[in-house]
């Protein structure tokens, strides 16, 4: 975990000087990169070999994990033990997790310019709990203010290989495997089930907020190869007008870094 | 005049920004349903244990912002919602929610969050039948974050602890404000 920046007391921003701030910092800042796609799609593998890769490049990475703040992994873990919790509670809990590694890691490591590779973003949770059932808009407000990634990575396998390459490994644990909502007794069986329908939001999920789509079932170094050639091309553009809400109410709130205001 | 006593299964919000002060009108409000033969039982904040465990956590951890908080007070009140106050209402009971959604509302816009975001986060909650503002009394003696006390209180010493702008005299001061409001609101429909 990154550790917050020392901030100056009572230090309190107008708005313009607040988005004069941000277009200041815009040069210096890092960039955020996802990696999604569902369990055994390989993001985890690719994300290690994009991490180490980007170090090499002289970059400082910061990686977060998801459902793994300090204050909501300890509930989640202990919840999640004893099957206690309904997915209204889930996608709560997790939206509470997103916004502290948010506010706590993420945009600290960002504004000191340090690169954040996400294993895992907020679209794991619109995946599987649309799948769960759950409204995408109240969903879509419970992770508001929303800040997107400047590059999200997509993985995408079929239901067959995914289910193959977890049952290998490891018996899918209770919520990994949907057992919420499909009551299915044997976890692999309700894997598959629930994971047909987390692969389906994936895929409507990748045509509404543009993923760059990844092909897992490609061999390891062809896709290392080609994240690494999809980040070099990408153009990094400025931070997108629906960030700001976001980028403001977090410097607002935890106040500017030190020596960051300009006085 | 005699006011008329709430129907079976009713939902009673009981909002406030201390503790005490809503579990003494919580225990005033109790004994006058039962004193009108009407069985009530109080669904209390915290029920979930989130912000218990949330406060035995390294201090350092501790710190969340006030969105942060009002997830966790939502989360919790799915679990209330869920375990306590949907089924003693769907048994014909009558349920006072200590504390139910203005607190949560008065918090949040204390803390400058829009009405049109948490609105939309407490879809899932039920619109009370009838609600109450249990009222500070005496003086206050100030807020420390502790699992014992009360939403606002524990939510507004944690935010304290690592936000510069937040002035928690202040907020507390709007928060009063808030659920004033909301009382003035929801006047015409308190049936107690």
């Amino acid at each position: 975990m990154t550790a917050t920046p020392a901030r100056t007391p009572k230090t309190r921003l107008g708005k313009k000087k607040m988005l004069a701030l941000l277009e200041e910092r815009e040069a210096k800042r890092g960039l955020l990169i996802a990696f999604e796609g569902p369990d055994g799609s390989g993001k985890t593998t690719q994300r290690k070999l994009f991490t180490r890769w980007l170090e090499s490049q002289g970059h400082r990475v910061v990686t977060t994990k998801w459902a793994s703040s300090p204050l909501v992994k300890p509930l989640l873990k202990a919840r999640k033990k004893v099957h206690a919790l309904s997915p209204e509670e889930l996608c709560l809990l997790q939206a509470a997790d997103h916004r502290h590694r948010l506010e706590q890691e993420i945009l600290p490591a960002l504004w000191s310019g340090a690169m954040v590779v996400a294993d895992r973003y907020l679209f794991t949770s619109l995946a599987r709990d649309a799948a769960r059932g759950l409204d995408l808009d109240w969903m879509l407000h419970a992770y508001s203010p929303l800040f997107w990634p400047d590059l999200v990575f997509n993985f995408t396998v079929s239901l067959d290989t995914s289910t193959s390459r977890v049952a290998s490994k490891r018996t899918p644990k209770f919520y990994d495997a949907g057992q919420d909502v499909t009551d299915l007794a044997d976890p692999i069986s309700s894997y598959r089930a629930f994971e047909s329908r987390v692969i389906q939001e994936y895929e409507n999920l990748s045509l509404i907020f543009r993923f760059v789509t990844v092909d897992g079932e490609r061999p390891i170094y062809e896709q290392h190869k080609r994240i690494r050639q999809l980040f070099q091309e990408g153009r990094r553009a400025a931070w997108g007008e629906w960030n700001v809400e976001a980028l403001t109410e977090w410097l607002e709130w935890a106040g500017v870094p030190k020596g960051e205001h300009g006085a | 005049m005699a006011r008329k006593a709430p129907a079976p299964a009713t939902l009673i919000a009981l909002d406030g920004t201390r503790d005490a002060d809503l579990r003494r009108s919580a225990r005033a409000l109790r004994q006058r349903l039962a004193s009108r033969k009407v069985k009530s039982g109080v669904s209390w904040w915290d029920a979930s244990g989130v912000f218990f465990e949330v406060g035995l956590g390294k201090r350092k951890h501790r710190a969340a912002s006030p969105r942060t908080l009002l997830l966790l007070y939502a989360a919790d009140l799915a679990f209330r919602l869920r375990w306590e106050i949907r089924p003693a209402l769907a048994g014909g009971q009558t349920v006072i929610a200590a504390p139910y959604l203005d607190t949560a509302f008065a918090f949040g816009e204390a803390c400058g969050l829009s009405r049109e975001w948490l609105t939309a986060l407490f879809t899932f909650a039920p619109a009370a039948d009838a609600h109450h503002v249990a009222r500070e009394r005496g003086k206050a003696a100030g807020w420390k974050p502790s699992a014992r006390d009360g939403f606002a209180e524990f939510s507004s010493a944690v935010v304290a602890a690592q936000s510069p702008s937040f002035d928690p005299v202040d907020a507390r001061r709007k928060m009063i404000a808030c659920l004033e409001a909301a009382a003035r609101r929801h006047r015409s429909r308190s049936v107690i």
